[in-house]
């Protein structure tokens, strides 16, 4: 009777009941995983066989998120979206961590880049890591990967993303150092590993913050409480920047940029994985789950603005002049990263994410089309080794040069109606700086992507004589064609009518709650007024961009362009060096901080152990001391004792007289 | 109560006197039971003070008398006791002096 009246009070009680997911959903979650666990157990003994659990696995899991994405992103699962209670994780008094899953349609169109992105890049790495004698090793560490990310974009509570969070961080390190036996893999795992720890450190506190505020990091409750205006001011302020602290760590923001260049020691699957599509989102998608909690302190936004657009255009300075393909692969993801957080710090939520969309699919595109290029090239990554590859493996030619122009946001490809989107609103929220430099990014980002391909593909070879270009196997040009179609139509797909399309449509409910809070409302677009002229000049930079670098390096123009860098020495010197970044942290952290550390190492041994130490050695010295005067005899006793009592005595008579 | 006649003085003297012949056998002794037998006699000595005082200060009239029987008392018991333990050590070690008694000493 009593269970009977229980379950109908408790359906009562749920009031508007939240949609429910599948019975199945967890499976996103129970796939990968197990493919995972199993690959680690057997995956040796499989040899040359050992991709076909985990690719099977992924590929199911795409096609389930895909279930659930789709929808998530059409509106059909609701505003609020569906979510899914697993289990109590951790139940601590009135402090109590549920483990969730939550699907809504920032889910899912984090999904939607996840786990596509992520499923051709299994496929890729059959062939790309198939002369490998870690094969298994290095699907098994995928695995854990997509587990660690899906986690992340589902988890309904902050402290399971946290835990995900860090999962991606061991995944990510255990994938740049796969080939531990070289040195700077293992260096570059390190430096990847350490700098993520300083953004996690923010983070960590950001969340104890709430937890102090709030009691819970349910994440709908943390938000309908900032909502409410239970959060605001400067611990407001705090609580976001070191929450964005961990932001910037992810996702290798400018001061912690540093370790995601180095992080192309990897297998290039990898590099596309992790360092493009995926894992370095997981910043720009924890501000936007944040959405609220930023909205609450304007000064937190302009912090996320400003950090975001100088690293937009800082990284494309340092694009420019680099030589290794990846390594220019790498300052562009920074760069758009960058631009992310741009137009997150201003209002743009809606943008930013179908930013991270696109530039996900044509990002992968580019880093496994790198990839086919140095494969063919025998593991050359030197562009200026580079060179009239064209035609020789004209499937990777075409499918980068697809990628190239959506990059660099020329029209109708993906790029331009995402990148077009940040700039417009930036410009229409008031932030004119922002605007700007992004437009010039805007033109820098398409001249280094031609440079790219100019010293890549164009001109003639300078490849070594013993080296003959080859075309790759149909495991890696398939996922590249597979890539190529979105980085042409996604942008259409869900970007048109722009300011009308699906992603406006399912991710606005989202950032209902933040634009309210910021007050921005949606003018309507007009492509005969202020939205088209500012399209025209995004295609118009876009364009200039794209002609300069066609013009310098469509063909052999060494002269031409070594006279231009003559002319630009110092900021050639700059760009080159990467404005000398690592230098100044190993100045400060290496140099200072080891110097700063030896002296407390020095105060530690000598003065803090010495106290320690001395005391001790004061005690025993002194206990061999006073051992000399226990002879063991008892007649000495005695006459201590007879000699004290007299000594009283004495005392006695001549003090009390 | 009886006054005894005469004066304080000879019993203290008499006291001091075994006091020290005590203290003396206990500190140049070697043999524990006769230790034993010094603090014996210092004991007695400090029970013949009691008892002189309680007898000459009317202050102390009677006191003396109960506090000298637990003295002995005391002594009885520590007489049973140091026996005993001095008896045990013995055994132990085929010896009465105690510069032999030396085990703890490193």
């Amino acid at each position: 009777m009593s269970l009977i009246t229980a379950l109908i009070r408790a359906a009562s009680e749920s009031g508007e009941p939240a949609a429910v997911l599948p019975e199945y959903a967890p499976l996103l979650l129970l796939l990968p995983l197990g493919g995972f666990l199993l690959t680690a157990a057997i995956g040796r003994r499989l040899g040359k066989l050992a991709h076909i659990v985990p690719l099977l696995a992924i590929v199911a899991t795409w096609a389930l998120s895909m279930s659930l994405a789709v929808p998530a992103l059409l509106g059909d699962l609701g505003e609020a979206g569906a979510s899914r209670e697993l289990f109590t994780w951790i139940a601590s008094g009135d402090l109590t961590f549920s483990m969730g899953i939550h699907v809504d349609a920032l889910t899912g169109a984090l999904l939607l880049v996840v786990t596509t992105v992520g499923a051709l890049v299994h496929l890729y790495s059959v062939g790309y890591m198939s002369h490998d004698p870690g094969y298994w090793r290095f699907f098994a560490y995928l695995n854990l990967f997509m587990f660690s990310m899906l986690l992340l974009v589902l988890a309904s509570n902050l402290l399971v993303v946290f835990a995900a969070w860090e999962l991606v961080g061991l995944s990510s390190y255990l994938l740049i150092g796969f080939w531990y036996t070289k040195r700077e893999p293992g260096l570059a795992a390190k430096k990847a590993f350490i700098t993520n720890r300083v953004g996690d450190v923010g983070f960590a506190l950001g969340l104890m913050g709430l937890v102090a505020v709030f009691g819970t990091l349910d994440i709908p409750t943390v938000l309908a409480g900032v909502a409410a205006g239970e959060l605001t001011g400067t611990a407001a302020t705090v609580i976001a920047l070191l929450i964005f602290c961990g932001a910037v760590g992810k996702s290798a923001q400018f001061p912690l940029h540093v370790w995601l260049p180095d992080a192309m020691e990897g297998p290039t699957p990898v590099s596309a994985l992790i360092h493009a599509a995926t894992m370095v989102n997981a910043g720009v998608y924890l501000v936007a789950r944040m959405s609220p909690l930023f909205a609450a302190s304007p000064e937190a936004m302009l912090v996320v603005a400003a950090i975001g657009i100088f690293t937009a255009i800082f990284a494309a300075s340092i694009a420019f002049t680099q030589t290794d393909i990846k390594r220019v692969l790498a300052f562009s993801t920074l760069s758009q990263l960058g631009y992310m957080f741009a137009a997150l710090g201003v209002g743009a939520w809606v943008p930013a994410i179908f930013h991270l969309i696109t530039h996900g699919f044509f990002k992968g595109l580019l880093f496994l089309g790198s990839g086919s290029v140095i494969h063919a090239v025998d593991g050359e990554q030197e562009m200026p080794k580079m060179g009239g590859l064209a035609k020789k493996i004209p499937i990777t030619y075409a499918t980068m040069l697809i990628g190239t122009i959506a990059i660099a946001g020329l029209p109708p490809l993906a790029g331009f109606w995402s990148k077009d989107e940040i700039l417009g609103e930036a410009f229409k929220f008031g932030y004119t700086w922002v605007w700007l430099v992004g437009l010039v990014v805007a033109g820098a980002t398409a001249f280094y992507m031609f440079r790219l391909m100019g010293l890549t593909f164009w001109g003639k070879s300078r490849i070594r004589e013993d080296v003959h270009p080859h075309e790759s196997p149909w495991t890696m040009t398939l996922p590249l064609i597979l890539l190529a179609i979105p980085s042409i139509g996604i942008g259409v797909l869900l970007g048109f009518p722009v300011a009308d399309g699906i992603i406006v449509h399912g991710l606005e409910p989202i950032f209902h709650t933040a634009n309210e809070m910021l007050g921005h409302e949606h003018a309507k677009w007009q492509l005969f007024g202020i939205d088209g002229i500012l399209m025209l000049a995004s295609v118009t930079v876009a364009s200039i961009g794209t002609a300069i670098g066609v013009r310098l390096f469509r063909s052999d123009n060494g002269d031409r362009i070594r006279a231009i860098t003559a002319r630009l020495q110092p900021l050639y010197v700059g760009s080159k060096g990467r404005w000398f970044f690592d230098d100044l942290n190993d100045l400060i952290f290496v140099r200072l901080g080891g110097r700063v550390a030896h002296a407390a190492w020095w105060f530690d041994r000598r003065i803090v152990d010495g106290a320690v130490n001395g005391v001790g050695a004061l005690t025993s010295s002194g206990g061999r001391g006073l051992r000399q005067i226990q002879t063991g005899r008892v007649q000495n006793y005695a006459l201590g004792i007879a000699l004290g009592l007299a000594a009283m005595a004495i005392a006695y008579l001549v003090i009390g007289s | 109560m009886s006054m005894i006649a005469g004066h304080l003085e000879p019993y203290l003297v008499l006291s001091g006197l075994l006091f020290s012949i005590g203290s003396f056998g206990f500190l140049a002794r070697r043999n524990a039971i006769s230790m034993l037998m010094s603090v014996e006699i210092m004991l007695n000595a400090v029970n013949i003070a009691v008892v002189a005082f309680g007898a000459f200060v009317p202050a102390l009239a009677g006191q003396g008398i109960a506090f000298a029987m637990l003295i002995i008392a005391v002594a009885a018991a520590e007489a049973t006791v140091g026996l005993a333990i001095i008896i045990a050590i013995y055994r132990n070690r085929k010896t009465p002096l105690v510069d032999e008694y030396d085990t703890m000493r490193q």
